[in-house]
């Protein structure tokens, strides 16, 4: 199978799907593939029903003597009789294909059919809903289309249609690469006692996952000196007010104040503060997969990271990506726009393998984490490794803020043991929050519902002090 | 979001596509099921009256329940798909699949027809009545076809109603040599005639369909 527009199209934005409906107008498809499929015919499964009708109604009037039951065969035979001549009135219409040497349709000579595959999105949101369109360039009788959704996907519509082109429906209801499955298109003849199938495997798509809500951003003390749209500390060219002080040569006559140039008695200009970006990294900590599927803590570092990167993107900071892993990193270097989100995204996506053969987390480069950057981490904490990483990032005087999305715990059981590794595993954890704390290092609990806002809402009031 | 690639290509032209829609609704999904399983249940009840109480009669009897209620099982669940692998799946799930399976895999409306067939020959000769039963049982298969199939009923019928004439003359053929009183006693002329029906039978599907 032959791509032919690898890009379809790209997911939407998931706060425009609650004015879409739960029905949305999924809008047309871009075909992705074509093909011409080899159809082998065979005696369908009616066909075979109504053989044994005949055989055993035959059989039976012979043992038993009783010419009523001769009769039964009677209908059965007629009709596969007339299938079979009509078989080969239907090998005829088909241009060489697909027929033997009498005209009948037969599964030794295959008959090729053209069928194109379309999505309307090849990447899309969690829960987000896509469709796949078939068509088929034949025009035999009746055609019926069967999906069989692969692992992962939910499907939205009947997963059986009638009819030379279908569209169904599905959605991912979790992120990942996710191959859709495939498509059965069955043919039947005219009298439905011949029938040829055709399995295509359907493309894959990728799912993101469904970024959280963030709408502030948390900003450090000390910026790096570089154009963008945070109120610095120092004074600038921005156009937040930031104080009054005596003219000097140079100043600029339309930044005068003149009430206070009339109150003191000499030239005061007004002054304003810097407007500077920041530099951004999330640090998406993979290596545990805890609690429930659709919820579970990578599931919600996933997506509290896909709604950060949104959040700082939006305001012009340069955000990138570290993913940790057993066995390395990957990491997406700091940088601007649109298209850096869906950059961070495939990143993200790449947690989905487990285990990765990347960098090392302890050589990564510069571009990967450049000094003085914000440094987002979400993680569950609970490798000890990683938590390793994180006081030495804070030792080498990264500004550190930690989201922590472990949002389940070990069950209650009812023997004393197993209560008391309960509880001694509860102090492990608070230990190891309480030494990030007193690190200087933030941690704040998120539980995947609520807006990212809200736990990170004491930080965003005001400016992240850059201690060393 | 715009719908642009995250390459930054503009998305191609999308192109108007006729899509197929279901059927209307859930009757149209429903009905054929729903005749299928009824023709079913009545070709059952009309051979199992009046009740035998034989051992190979009830034999046949329960395999010909079981077999009809499987087969409409077999339609109502047949869309529902089958997951790619149940790798991991909690065991109620797994039996669940496991029945969805069985359900599939056995020729349940063959193994109805038979056992219908034979417990159709543990009553005595009933000419009428046999035709009558052949006559729904091609309808129970017509039927059972066009609910798995989501065919049309309509043009079906239409291409093959000739043929279902000349088939229920055969039928009525047939009952007519069951009833023709023997010309002489014993097992031959029974015999006689039942080659007789078969040779009717055989002319017919020879001759019609050219």
């Amino acid at each position: 199978m032959a791509l032919a527009d690898p890009a379809a199209g790209a997911p939407g934005d998931p706060a425009d799907r609650a004015d879409r409906g739960d029905h949305p107008n999924l809008g047309a498809s871009s075909q992705v593939a074509a093909e011409e499929a080899v159809v082998s015919w065979r005696p369908s499964r009616h066909a075979r029903r109504l053989l044994t009708l005949a055989a055993a109604s035959l059989l039976l009037a012979v043992i038993t003597r009783n010419p009523a039951l001769a009769g039964v065969a009677g209908p059965p035979l007629l009709l596969l009789g007339a299938g079979r001549v009509n078989a080969g009135r239907y090998g005829a219409r088909q241009q060489g294909a697909g027929r033997d040497s009498g005209g009948a349709i037969s599964s030794s000579a295959p008959a090729p059919v053209g069928i194109s595959i379309g999505l309307t999105a090849t990447r899309m949101y969690e829960g987000e809903p896509a469709a796949v369109d078939v068509a088929v360039a034949d025009d035999t009788d009746d055609l019926r289309w069967s999906f069989e959704p692969g692992r992962g996907i939910e499907p939205g519509s009947a997963t059986a249609v009638n009819g030379r082109a279908a569209r169904f429906t599905f959605a991912v209801p979790r992120w990942g690469k996710r191959g859709l499955g495939s498509v059965t298109l069955t043919l039947h003849d005219r009298w439905h006692l011949f029938e040829g199938r055709v399995q295509l495997t359907l493309p894959s798509v990728d799912c993101y996952p469904s970024p959280a809500v963030q709408r502030t951003e948390v900003v450090l003390s000390k910026l790096p000196n570089r154009l963008g749209e945070h109120r610095a500390r120092v004074p600038g060219d921005g156009t937040e007010f930031m104080g009054v002080r005596e003219f000097v040569p140079g100043d600029r006559q339309r930044a005068i104040n003149w009430p206070a140039t009339t109150r003191r008695g000499r030239l005061q200009v007004n002054t304003f503060a810097a407007e500077r970006s920041q530099d951004v990294v999330l640090l998406v900590d993979a290596t545990s997969d805890v609690g429930e599927p659709g919820a579970s803590a990578l599931d919600l570092a996933l997506r509290g990271a896909a709604g950060a990167a949104r959040a700082y993107l939006a305001a012009r900071d340069r955000a990138g990506v570290i993913t940790y892993q057993w066995g390395g990193t990957h990491w997406l270097a700091p940088s601007l726009g649109r298209r850096q989100l869906y950059r961070i995204i495939d990143v993200l996506l790449r947690s989905d393998t487990g285990f990765a053969r990347g960098s090392t987390f302890s050589r990564l480069p510069r571009a990967a984490l450049p000094p003085g950057a914000l440094v987002v981490a979400f993680s569950p904490l609970l490798t000890g490794r990683f938590v390793e990483a994180l006081r030495d990032m804070r030792e080498r005087g990264f500004s550190l803020i930690v989201v922590d999305v472990l949002n389940t715990a070990p069950p209650p059981r009812p023997t004393f043991a197993d209560n008391a590794a309960r509880r001694i595993w509860q102090l492990e954890q608070q230990a190891i929050r309480f030494s990030l704390r007193e690190l200087g290092v933030p941690v704040v609990a998120w539980d995947g519902r609520t807006p990212l806002d809200l736990p990170l809402a004491p930080y965003t009031r005001r400016p992240l002090v850059t201690r060393r | 979001m715009t719908p642009i690639s995250p390459d930054g290509e503009a998305r191609p032209a999308a192109r108007p596509r006729v899509t197929a829609v279901p059927r209307a609704g859930l009757l149209a999904a429903a009905g054929p099921r729903l005749a299928a399983v009824l023709l079913g249940a009545a070709c059952v009840a009309w051979t199992a009256t009046p009740l035998l109480h034989s051992g190979l009669a009830q034999t046949a009897l329960v395999v010909s329940i079981i077999a009809v209620t499987a087969g409409a099982l077999r339609l109502a669940v047949a869309d529902i798909p089958q997951p790619e692998d149940n790798f991991m799946l909690p065991a109620y799930l797994r039996a669940w699949l496991d029945i969805l399976a069985l359900l599939r895999t056995i020729a349940w409306e063959e193994t109805a027809v038979v056992a219908i067939l034979w417990l159709e020959v543990q009553h005595h000769l009933r000419g009428w009545h046999t035709a009558l039963l052949g006559a729904g049982l091609v309808g129970y298969l017509i039927v059972t076809h066009i609910a798995e199939s989501g065919a049309d009923p309509g043009p079906v019928f239409r291409r093959q109603w000739k043929l279902l004439a000349v088939g229920a003359c055969l039928l009525a053929v047939g009952a007519g040599f069951a009833l023709v009183p023997a010309a002489a006693p014993g097992a031959g002329a029974a015999l006689l005639r039942v080659l007789a029906a078969i040779a009717v039978v055989a002319a017919a599907v020879l001759v019609l369909p050219g």
